[in-house]
């Protein structure tokens, strides 16, 4: 019953995701197809995730701060989704750079509000859930950025043409993926 | 390193969640810690002897690796 309730929220957040890739194929049928089908990819990898019995075996977490994180988690992501459809919609009506600028950095408001939202979880769980968290934000980071170097030189030697944005724009989600990962292999340690 | 926590939690009759409860910690930490796995902070340590009221270096067995 808790366990399953606990994973309640990676499921919110794989819907959250399936309705941005629909929102973003819907509100700006110009963007390539990879865009929606990476987010439909990465709500497809967190569902798996959220069905999986180990997705919390490693949670230490009280339930108030896990419920707290869930809520300003879910608040965050979904203006996320909210913000980046109208954001794209904007963007295809404003023409002056500045505003322009201003539009399309509509998005990393809710993001920074994620981002709040899992630095007051990693500060309000114990001493040992704290190292495990940070041990996987360390190995999440760590990770993306061989992967984003190795792909630099592969860039550079013009084997792969990734445009940059996308490469820009998938790097948070992927330090997140990883770090997801990161933490139910660093948790099997202190079971 | 070794301790006598499972031992003395034992003895006074907790569960492993009780005594996380008490030490303000999860279930999960009060478990790496019997099992050696994880070793307790300075200041968790002093809780956890004053908990019991033993002295950390009865509860907390240092083993000096050669």
């Amino acid at each position: 019953m808790e366990a399953s309730s606990a994973r309640r929220p990676l499921r919110i957040v794989a819907l959250l995701l399936l309705a941005a890739a629909v929102a973003l194929r819907l509100s700006v049928p110009s963007a390539p197809a990879w865009t929606s089908g990476l987010i439909l990819l990465s709500a497809a990898a967190i569902a798996a995730v959220s069905l999986s019995r180990r997705a919390t075996a490693c949670d230490g977490a009280p339930r108030a701060l896990r419920r707290r994180y869930t809520r300003e988690l879910l608040v965050g992501m979904a203006a996320y989704v909210v913000v980046l459809a109208g954001s794209l919609v904007l963007l295809r009506h404003v023409e002056p750079p500045a505003l322009r600028a201003m539009v399309a950095l509509l998005p990393v408001a809710p993001i920074a509000l994620v981002l709040r939202a899992m630095v007051r979880f990693i500060r309000g769980v114990d001493e040992l859930q704290q190292r495990i968290e940070l041990e996987a934000v360390c190995i999440a980071a760590a990770c993306v950025s061989l992967g984003y170097m190795t792909a630099g030189f592969l860039q550079g030697a013009r084997v792969i043409d990734v445009p940059a944005s996308a490469a820009m724009l998938w790097v948070f989600p992927l330090v997140c993926g990883s770090y997801g990962v990161a933490k139910a292999v660093v948790a099997r340690r202190y079971r | 390193m070794k301790s006598r926590v499972r031992e003395l939690r034992e003895a006074c009759g907790w569960s492993q969640a009780q005594l996380g409860e008490r030490l303000d910690v999860s279930r999960q930490t009060i478990n790496a810690i019997e099992t050696g796995k994880y070793d307790p902070s300075l200041p968790l340590a002093f809780r956890i002897a004053r908990e019991f009221g033993e002295p950390i270096e009865s509860i907390f067995l240092f083993e000096d690796v050669p």
